[in-house]
């Protein structure tokens, strides 16, 4: 008996559930569910000026952006000009110091990017993501 | 499932690519999760779900494409999959987002936008090569 093929990828759509499933609940703590960044990576803008001057504040923005305006003492460290940048971020970072990272608003990834790798690669801990980026730090300050 | 050896060269090849991509997906399904909201089309809370489910089918559509089990299912759902990824990502650019597809995983975040349309492209006219061969095939019988 012939199957008709909206048959056929409904059987395929069902199958597949069954391995996603079984890694979803593989990865299910390792996994941020309802937000991009989890929200112990996430710290208001509040809570970062808070911390006075223990935080360095890192503008992961285009350096045209930062060179326009910038949250007072912030360094600027973006994927683009990492290798150029990383450096003078890292003379000014030190163990005890706090690193948050902003970048344009809530929804630009670029903060998150930069924090992975300064995480991952730097091996930093201590480093957080500004809730609201910039235009929520503007809101606060300006 | 075609029996003509050209098109069942282009099931192995095509079939093989999802059965790739698919592979390179589930084993970082948070790296996909954050491809996937770059496109800032869907909420995280349904692309992340989606990153899991989306490389599993696509490597059972693969499987189904190259073993001709539930062929034309694997070809209708591989076809309508593609005309997303095409669709989404000539939006992105036209919203003037830069970002990379995810369609094969950070392996593909070198390959260039018009790269990867290519490639999308070459795959959707082969989609469309083996659903027709395969009706005309039917047809015969």
């Amino acid at each position: 008996m012939k199957v008709s093929a909206v048959r056929q990828a409904l059987l395929l759509i069902a199958l597949a559930l069954v391995p996603a499933i079984g890694e979803a609940i593989y990865f299910r703590n390792k996994v941020s569910w309802q937000s991009p960044i989890p929200a112990s990576e996430l710290v208001t803008a509040e809570q970062a000026q808070s911390w006075g001057d223990n935080v360095i504040w890192v503008d992961a923005r285009p350096s045209e952006e930062f060179d326009r305006d910038h949250i007072p003492g912030a360094i600027s460290l973006n994927e683009d000009r990492w290798n150029e940048l990383l450096p003078q971020f890292l003379g000014q970072w030190s163990p005890e110091r706090t690193v948050v990272v902003y970048c344009s608003a809530q929804s630009c990834n670029a903060s998150r990017e930069v924090a992975k790798r300064l995480r991952d690669e730097a091996q930093l801990k201590n480093v957080f993501v500004l809730d609201g980026g910039w235009e929520g730090w503007l809101k606060l300050n300006r | 499932m075609v029996k003509s050896f050209p098109w069942r060269i282009v099931a192995l090849i095509i079939g093989g690519i999802f059965i790739y991509a698919g592979v390179l997906k589930a084993m970082d399904p948070v790296g996909f999760a954050n491809d996937i909201d770059n496109y800032k089309i869907l909420p995280w809370t349904i692309g992340v779900r989606l990153a899991f489910y989306l490389p599993w089918l696509e490597i059972l559509c693969g499987l189904a494409v190259i073993l001709g089990l539930l062929y034309r299912g694997g070809l209708l759902i591989l076809t309508a999959l593609v005309s997303i990824f095409i669709a989404a990502s000539v939006i992105s650019k036209v919203r003037g987002l830069d970002i990379t597809c995810g369609c094969f995983g950070h392996a593909s975040k070198y390959l260039s936008f018009f790269g990867h349309l290519l490639l999308d492209l070459a795959i959707f006219a082969g989609l469309i090569g083996l659903s027709i061969s395969n009706r005309a095939q039917q047809s015969q019988l």
